[in-house]
């Protein structure tokens, strides 16, 4: 749809996150998937060989993995502001499951809608906003435009 | 003692003098109050500076149509050696800023990505590519063009000396942009198409703007 017709939010950040030390902001990640069928094949080979890497190199997200019958395997990923976000991986390979997981991590929970702007500042002005009498010197009588002495 | 907005320019190994435009004060006979012109003024606008300029240093530009301007050069209200102990004293006014740290926020123009930001410490930014940087990691930007605090700002011409700025930002998140519809139709043509776009996004947090205690 137009941006217009879709919700749309303001850049932020998830309390603050970065100003004092940056915090990953998924929490938690259940693999589901099944133990016989074609789709979870990829899916299979990523919890022989790359799960356990993964769980490592994160030690602050939490891994489940849960074996269910089922036609779809997917990813549900939980975030700390508490968004879950689902992730079909139907027929994908190993590599593209580690990738998939690897965009979660790096995303914080907030909605992949429209950013109206791409800043934020919670102090836009130092100097002091601009107002027409800024640097405008007070005048008695008709401004005339300034001839040369 | 009047706190008025001084300018200062950065000068990048070349001493040129130009001549700013002292307002109307000086006109009026105000002999107390005294402002250097606060907005950035560009070089072509000073013929006397181009002139200056290709007498006393080696490179030069070429005189083309557009090397000065077609209206005649101005001619400064303020004798030179006034003028020179002005600037003087506005530059040895910010080296004691400097020197003692007193400024509060300071806030930095920064070209990045291809745009300029105006940027504060703790404010967010959002760019259209991904940066070789892992989330989490900490990154200085190398380009200043201006520094400004409340009550003097520094210009850079173009670019700020890194040993003078210091701007560093964190990667917060690395993700993907809505999905953006590229359709086009022609109505009795028999023609459409179309096509979702994702682009990929970083965030970053700025984390400080740090001046040296020492200009130049």
């Amino acid at each position: 749809m137009t941006s217009r017709g879709t919700p749309s939010r303001f850049l932020r950040s998830v309390l603050q996150n970065g100003v004092g030390r940056y915090v990953c902001q998924l929490k938690r990640v259940s693999i589901v998937f099944s133990k016989k069928g074609q789709s979870s094949l990829g899916m299979r080979d990523f919890i022989e060989e790359g799960v356990v890497d993964f769980a490592k190199n994160n030690p602050g997200i939490v891994v489940y993995v849960s074996p269910q019958p089922c036609n779809v395997p997917k990813i549900v990923a939980e975030y700390l502001s508490g968004n879950t976000k689902t992730e079909p991986v139907t027929n994908k390979t190993s590599q593209q499951i580690l990738e998939v997981l690897t965009k979660l991590t790096n995303q914080s929970g907030l909605d992949i809608v429209r950013l109206r702007k791409p800043f934020h500042t919670d102090s836009p002005s130092i100097q002091g906003q601009w107002h027409p009498f800024t640097n405008r010197p007070p005048s008695i009588g008709p401004i005339r435009p300034q001839s040369a002495e | 003692m009047v706190n008025h907005r001084k300018t200062e320019e950065e000068e990048l190994g070349m001493r040129s003098k130009f001549k700013s435009p002292v307002k109307m004060a000086v006109s009026r006979g105000l002999m107390s109050v005294w402002r250097t012109h606060c907005g950035v003024f560009p070089r072509y606008l000073f013929p006397a500076a181009v002139r200056a300029q290709s007498s006393t240093s080696g490179n030069t530009l070429p005189h083309t149509s557009l090397s000065r301007p077609p209206w005649e050069g101005q001619v400064s209200l303020v004798p030179a050696e006034v003028e020179r102990s002005r600037h003087a004293a506005v530059v040895r006014a910010v080296q004691q800023r400097l020197q003692r740290q007193d400024f509060g926020r300071l806030f930095a123009v920064v070209h990045f990505a291809g745009r300029q930001w105006k940027v504060t410490d703790e404010d967010l930014i959002l760019i259209e590519n991904h940066i070789e940087a892992e989330c989490g990691e900490r990154i200085r930007m190398e380009k200043v063009l201006l520094v400004g605090a409340g009550d003097f700002s520094l210009v850079g011409r173009p670019l700020l000396g890194k040993d003078l700025v210091r701007v560093e930002a964190t990667v917060i998140e690395k993700t993907e942009s809505w999905p953006k519809v590229l359709m086009r139709f022609w109505k009795r043509h028999r023609f459409q198409y179309k096509k979702i776009i994702v682009q990929p996004q970083t965030v970053l947090r700025i984390n400080s703007i740090e001046l040296s205690p020492r200009l130049s």
